[in-house]
């Protein structure tokens, strides 16, 4: 166990409210961590069509939020929109057709089933013009 | 500097920044009459009537803007849009995100 050799250099900088951390705290910390980091990627292989929305949620479900790379508008709205064209969307930045680094990366991972599911999340109730804007 | 010629400054200050930001937005009355051809596949208010055309009433006009200058300089493409933005100014541009902004249906989904 390397790490119970672990010294803090003894300089008044590193040192927090409560004093210089004591090596068996950073052990602990390193042990949380641990414990964390594996679960963390064995989840990767379960993530619900909720996680995916949540993830689109992060930006198209906030009021004028705006992108800010690489230029700044606000990002589009989706609740009303035609699935269909939510769905080819998410396929031309899965396959690299449609140019938008985040979306890119987003729908890169996307399966045909999540394109499906998110699309009708949005569009779902895409009928008749109605409702307040926002 | 007296407090009163400050304000006045500031004022002026003031309308020197706003003024151009105001004039830089389309005029939707002018996008609705330039909007006939966008009817076409997009719906006369906004609400497309095919599947696969998207809603623009009520889209955010920054976007908007950005989409039909990203079909235009050909940063997005689609054969369709690419030929109809083409022939479209700057101001065209402007003027019609302005229109469909300012319809009602889409709407930020919670």
């Amino acid at each position: 166990m390397l790490l119970y050799n672990l010294r803090l250099p003894q300089s008044n900088k590193t040192d927090g409210p409560r004093g210089p951390m004591h090596p068996k705290r950073i052990l602990l910390a390193a042990a949380a961590l641990a414990a964390c980091v594996p679960a963390a990627y064995a989840d990767d292989n379960k993530l619900t069509l909720e996680n995916r929305i949540a993830q689109c949620q992060g930006c198209h479900g906030i009021p004028d939020w705006k992108t800010a790379f690489p230029e700044v508008y606000r990002v589009p709205k989706l609740g009303g929109q035609k699935p269909a064209y939510i769905v080819s969307a998410l396929k031309e930045y899965r396959s690299g057709d449609r140019d938008f680094p985040t979306m890119r990366a987003i729908a890169a991972n996307l399966t045909d089933a999540e394109i499906e599911g998110v699309a009708k999340y949005y569009g779902g109730d895409a009928a008749a013009p109605a409702g307040d804007r926002k | 500097m007296r407090p009163a010629m400050t304000k006045k400054l500031l004022a002026l200050a003031l309308l020197a920044i706003a003024f151009p930001v105001a004039a830089a937005s389309g005029d939707a009355e002018v996008g609705k009459k330039k909007s006939t051809p966008c009817a076409a596949c997009h719906g006369a208010n906004g609400v497309s009537v095919s599947p696969e055309f998207p809603n623009l009433a009520g889209q955010y006009e920054d976007y908007l803007e950005s989409a039909l200058k990203h079909y235009k300089n050909g940063k997005r493409k689609n054969p369709i849009m690419t030929a109809q933005a083409a022939n479209l100014t700057e101001k065209d541009i402007m003027d019609l995100a302005a229109y469909f902004a300012s319809q009602n249906a889409l709407q930020v989904k919670h």
